[in-house]
């Protein structure tokens, strides 16, 4: 019986960030064969109430890389259990199963990528899209004493989004941060950037 | 006279076409019959109700589209619609739609787009699209009516510095200021709903110069 | 992005997901449901639903979508391939049924008009054959999507 003989795979781990998930393992290794992978997974209400079946994972089944993009499988805020088996030939491994179920809400949230550009007098921030989860707190003010901050909500979009209109000669600065609201969780702030505006300051 | 039923192979792509709950059903001719005198019969059902319907209007017709606009107005329900293929004494079978829910499915045209400018803004005045209606003289229901988390993604392109940004906005007045003089801007808007992917259709694209700087006329003159 | 059932309220669940995994399938599904004369989720039942029965209304859909009709449809997912939207939106309404379920007590002041809307559902799913009843509550998901999105806010 042929099952056995493969090694299943070991050191299997999630590595979450910015809602992006990866499922990684050890490589099987048999010298000059090329190794495939299948991954699977189970949310927790298959768990529940069908556990013995479990869904192909949407771009890894198979693979021949020891990892597995499963941001699109991970579509619930629930626990996920995770499993992945190699094959070479007719040779299948054991399935190998994640110790402890991955939930989305432990993913590592880092302060967004922004670029504050200027056209006119508008004051423009296009930010990284990171996917339908993200909002961004974009946060904005004056650069002078006991100036105002302002705060805008803003959803992902492919173009800069308008933020305010500014007066020439004054300096503006700005910094985000990520909000993901299926985890109730969000980033830190981004390093604040200033900008400053052509032109003459107005005659008071 | 009664024709035999399935010697004619059955229209295909069997589709409803709906803007702003103008609902048209649309079909191919039978494979192999295209340019032959072929006529259409058809009928639409109302899911939950009992019997198929008759269209009278479209029946025995040799157009491949039947407006079902008034037989499905009421956009809570959902409806199926199915056409047969007549030649001679043979027809074909039903050719059937899917399920068809004019709320979740009619696109959502685009609204009327008004621009005013002066010298370094622009005005939009967005008015949102009609829902179809019976007769002109019905009174017009406005899509805003149907859809209260209806939205607008508002694009303005700067000709001159060859840029392009975006707002979303749920109001129907909206000013950009402090554009620069003498600039030919262009705006496009789309309507959207959220909810299940929608086809949509953008405005056509409005081009609109701001005006001279009154200032650098005056000290020119 | 959240749900706003009167009194209870639920974060975590991206509406938008649950539209694009039923959307996927609504062809396939649907096109089983050969009972066209019967429609489970009925006006009287969804319709005029005042906010303070909202919560009472969805735990009871929701409960018995993910105790009854997930759980049968199960194998037919399987049949025809698109386990992938089940899993989808069968873990998202576990996560609202969860989620609602530490809201009981605000319920209660409700429970009786409430009840009445949902036994007109169940009473009709109960009259038809167990597997035609099953596809076609899975089939009318478009319905109930439909009307939790007027309680969910971006």
């Amino acid at each position: 019986d042929g099952a056995a003989v493969l090694p299943a795979p070991q050191n299997l781990s999630v590595r979450s960030v910015n809602m992006k998930h990866v499922l990684t393992w050890s490589p099987v290794i048999v010298p000059e064969e090329i190794i495939h992978y299948s991954v699977e997974y189970q949310g927790e209400y298959e768990s529940l109430y069908m556990s013995h079946i479990w869904i192909p994972s949407s771009w890894c089944s198979p693979t021949q890389r020891p990892e597995c993009d499963i941001t699109e499988d991970i579509t619930a805020t629930v626990s996920y259990s995770l499993r992945v088996r190699a094959t070479l030939g007719s040779l299948t491994s054991a399935w190998s199963t994640l110790k402890h179920r991955f939930n989305q809400n432990s993913t590592i949230l880092t302060p967004p990528r922004m670029e504050i550009t200027m056209d006119g007098f508008h004051l423009l921030i296009k930010l990284e899209d990171l996917g339908p989860h993200f909002e961004f707190f974009v946060s904005y003010w004056r650069k002078e004493p006991g100036a105002k901050e302002h705060v805008k909500v803003v959803r992902p979009g492919v173009l800069p989004v308008y933020l305010e209109m500014v007066e020439p000669g004054a300096a503006y600065c700005v910094k985000a941060r990520t909000f993901v609201k299926a985890i109730g969780r969000h980033s830190a702030f981004s390093q604040p950037e200033c900008v400053k505006v052509q032109g003459e300051a107005l005659p008071l | 006279v009664p024709c035999v039923s399935g010697d004619l192979s059955k229209p295909t792509n069997v589709t409803f076409i709906s803007i702003n709950m103008k609902n048209i059903l649309q079909w191919n001719p039978p494979e192999g019959l295209q340019g032959v005198e072929v006529s259409y019969t058809v009928q639409y059902f109302i899911y939950g109700q009992k019997k198929w319907l008759n269209k009278s209007e479209c029946r025995n017709i040799s157009r491949t589209y039947c407006d079902l606009s008034a037989e499905t107005s009421d956009y809570e329900h959902q409806y199926y619609a199915k056409v047969k293929a007549m030649w001679g004494t043979n027809c074909s079978k039903w050719a059937e739609t899917g399920r068809f829910y004019p709320f979740l499915e009619t696109q959502i045209g685009p609204p009327e787009v008004a621009l005013t400018t002066d010298e370094k803004s622009i005005s939009i005045v967005l008015t949102a699209p009609k829902k179809w209606k019976k007769s002109p003289e019905e009174s017009s229901i406005s899509m805003q009516q149907i859809y209260s988390n209806l939205k607008y993604n508002v694009s303005i392109y700067n000709t001159r510095s060859n840029r392009t940004w975006s707002q979303c906005v749920t109001n129907h007045t909206l000013v950009f200021s402090w554009l620069e003089p003498a600039t030919l801007y262009c705006v496009l808007v789309e309507s959207f709903v959220p909810g299940p992917p929608r086809l949509t259709q953008p405005s056509e694209r409005q081009c609109v110069s701001t005006l001279e700087d009154q200032t650098t006329a005056l000290e020119v003159k | 992005q959240e749900f706003q059932f009167g009194p209870c309220r639920v974060e975590g669940v991206v509406l938008q997901k649950l539209w694009q995994a039923f959307w996927a399938v609504k062809d396939i599904v649907q096109a089983q449901d050969n009972i066209t004369s019967v429609q489970l989720l009925r006006k009287e039942v969804l319709q005029n639903v005042p906010e303070t029965e909202s919560c009472h209304l969805i735990h009871a859909l929701l409960r018995f979508y993910v105790n009854t009709v997930f759980k049968s449809y199960r194998d037919k997912a399987v049949e025809f391939g698109i386990l992938k939207s089940f899993s989808i939106l069968a873990n998202n309404f576990f996560v609202i049924v969860s989620k609602l379920q530490a809201s009981q007590e605000k319920m209660f002041s409700t429970r009786k008009t409430a009840r009445r809307r949902f036994l007109l559902f169940h009473r009709a799913f109960k009259q038809l054959d167990r597997e035609a009843a099953v596809t076609k509550a899975f089939g009318e998901m478009d319905i109930l999507l439909s009307w939790m999105e007027k309680f969910y806010q971006l």
